[in-house]
């Protein structure tokens, strides 16, 4: 048993460790909102103060007003629903093929598509760029949301799969003798009592594409189609000589609509890795 | 026996029509990862073996790019910044990921307030675009005393540290960046790996006498292996293949200090038009992805039999 002062102790310990933690991972994104407050003369006091004393707000006006932050923010929000909606059309009736029917090679096509994971983004985007550059598809949606798909497919397929496996076949069954069809049993079984898992793999599809960088980097050279994660890089390289508060303010902005939603959201998260990773 | 009669007969009423083959319902995903995979991955390997230059169509086969890529100082001094930064990142990601994810664990037992804002507060640092990260600790890392972290540095007596200009410091400065980036993967597997651990086994050892530490070594670890294996090379292929943060970091520079392998095949194609050299480079790349996915498959099998 331990004794009470070994438990304050103990619960000292940690609340000061959960302080180091919070200080390091917080900091940084807390120090970019103060310099995205500062006016231009803060920026370049010595030393620099951590809480801004002008509260410039106005850079978030001039931001918004003088680049396309708004512009990659529609774009990303239009690519990541599309392929949110592209990506379960294709993953859920794979899964439920790979968890419902016994077929020859079906241990092959699942690490198939585990090896498809595993490529580097940088790898395909190179052949697919020349290919689509020839055929005039650079700054395509459509097929620029397909690559976005096909990058989503592998752990969704192998994720909505998991989850198919916990139903019990004997529900499939019951539904069969009623006479219900495979299509039937997808659609009024298997999604709706598979539905958290659906929402968990719908959450990790989201945060995987709103952050995909090298796809759109490669196969897009039109400023107006950029989404949010190479629309700040070009805010960087242009507004950089100008300056950082801008720049900031423009991260911030870029980063907020997700960083809300995570939070808000973030139980689910975390359970959807979760069951993700327990089934491996 | 009775259900497995029944499971035949009713797989005899169900191979008639259209769905009864699983082969309609794979047709739409083997369709775009035909596409989108195996027809790049065939041509990447393909240009390698050419002396292919990006902006004209004419090449011939050869085998010179892989000579070139093998004889290069520059690409071994590659390979090295890449495994370095492979290396730190991955150690250091799964070191804090579970130091966090048992001190979560630990207050959640106790009753502690504050483990969801930990937790969140992690989180938050993965789901930010790459690029993003890269900026952010780029405005960290100014290079003057106004710089915060130059700034705080300053206290302890040390001049203005070239986090972004000095080869060295600038290699360390991408791999901080890229452990504060990704320890939250590392703590939520390792945490939801905890929770499996069966109480039972922790409390015996406990009455045994064993202490906290030897709890940890002899009984978490051993138990926790094959999920730390799993996040182990998971996190190692997502550390070799990462290139956005790096890039709105550093550019791969001072010189090409920092140039990990995946930027260095977008450079040699986007920057020196170079096909062949950036092709025989990602097919390095993708033998170390393949490698990597082989040792995975190992594992996860094991997992299942045991």
């Amino acid at each position: 048993m331990l004794n009470k002062k070994q438990l304050l102790f103990t619960k000292i310990f940690i609340y000061l460790c959960y302080g180091t933690v919070l200080v390091f991972f917080l900091f940084p994104m807390l120090w970019v909102i103060s310099l995205s407050l500062k006016t231009q003369q803060e920026l370049f006091a010595t030393p620099p103060a951590i809480i801004p004393t002008s509260f410039a707000y106005e850079n978030y006006l001039h931001v918004l007003e003088n680049s396309n932050v708004l512009l990659y923010l529609r774009n990303s929000f239009i690519i990541v629903l599309f392929t949110v909606i592209f990506a379960l059309i294709t993953a859920i009736p794979a899964a439920y093929a790979i968890s419902r029917f016994r077929f020859k090679g079906k241990s092959a096509l699942l690490v198939t598509i585990l090896m498809t994971q595993m490529i580097s983004a940088v790898v395909i985007s190179i052949p697919l760029y020349r290919l689509f550059a020839e055929w005039g598809l650079i700054n395509n949606y459509v097929v620029l949301i397909i690559v976005y798909v096909a990058v989503v497919l592998p752990f969704s397929t192998w994720f909505l799969k998991g989850y198919f496996d916990t139903i019990p076949y004997e529900l499939d069954e019951a539904a069969i003798v009623d006479g219900c069809t495979r299509f039937q049993i997808l659609t009024r079984i298997l999604i709706p009592t598979c539905l958290p898992g659906i929402v968990s793999v719908t959450i990790l599809i989201a945060v995987q594409s709103w952050s995909q960088f090298v796809i759109p980097f490669i196969l897009l050279d039109n400023e107006s189609f950029y989404p949010v994660s190479v629309g700040v890089m070009n805010l960087q390289s242009t507004q950089q000589t100008i300056s950082t508060h801008l720049l900031a303010a423009g991260s911030v902005i870029s980063v907020l609509p997700v960083i809300i939603l995570f939070v808000i959201l973030q139980r689910f998260i975390v359970g959807a890795l979760t069951s993700g990773a327990v089934k491996g | 026996m009775n259900t497995s009669n029944k499971r035949s007969a009713l797989s005899l009423t169900l191979t008639k029509g259209i769905g009864n083959s699983p082969i309609p319902w794979l047709i739409p995903l083997s369709l775009i990862l035909l596409f989108v995979f195996l027809f790049p991955v065939f041509e990447i390997i393909r240009y390698s073996f050419t002396d292919a230059s990006f902006l004209e169509t004419d090449y011939s086969y050869t085998i010179s790019s892989f000579v070139r890529l093998f004889t290069l100082p520059g690409f071994y001094q590659m390979l090295i910044v890449t495994l370095i930064f492979v290396t730190a990142s991955v150690f250091f990601q799964m070191f804090f990921g579970f130091l966090i994810a048992l001190l979560i664990d630990k207050g959640q037992k106790l009753n502690l307030k504050g483990t969801v804002m930990v937790r969140t507060a992690v989180l938050t640092a993965w789901a930010i675009p790459g690029v993003v990260i890269g900026i952010i600790w780029r405005i960290m890392y100014t290079e003057t005393p106004s710089g915060i972290l130059n700034y705080l540095i300053s206290f302890v007596g040390v001049d203005i540290v070239p986090f972004l200009s000095d080869p060295y410091m600038a290699l360390f400065a991408v791999t901080l960046a890229n452990i504060w980036r990704g320890t939250a993967f590392s703590m939520i597997l390792l945490y939801a790996g905890i929770q499996t651990l069966p109480k039972d086994v922790m409390e015996a050892a406990k009455i045994d006498g064993a202490s906290a530490i030897q709890r940890l070594l002899k009984v978490m670890l051993p138990m926790l292996a094959p999920i730390i294996l799993i996040n182990l090379i998971i996190i190692s292929i997502d550390t070799f293949n990462t290139f956005d943060m790096v890039m709105a970091l550093t550019g791969g520079g001072p010189g090409q200090s920092t140039e990990v392998i995946a930027l260095s095949i977008y450079n040699s194609i986007f920057r020196e038009f170079n096909l062949g050299h950036g092709a025989a480079t990602a097919v390095v790349l993708l033998t170390i992805n393949v490698g990597m996915t082989i040792v995975y498959l190992r594992v996860l099998g094991k997992r299942g039999a045991a």
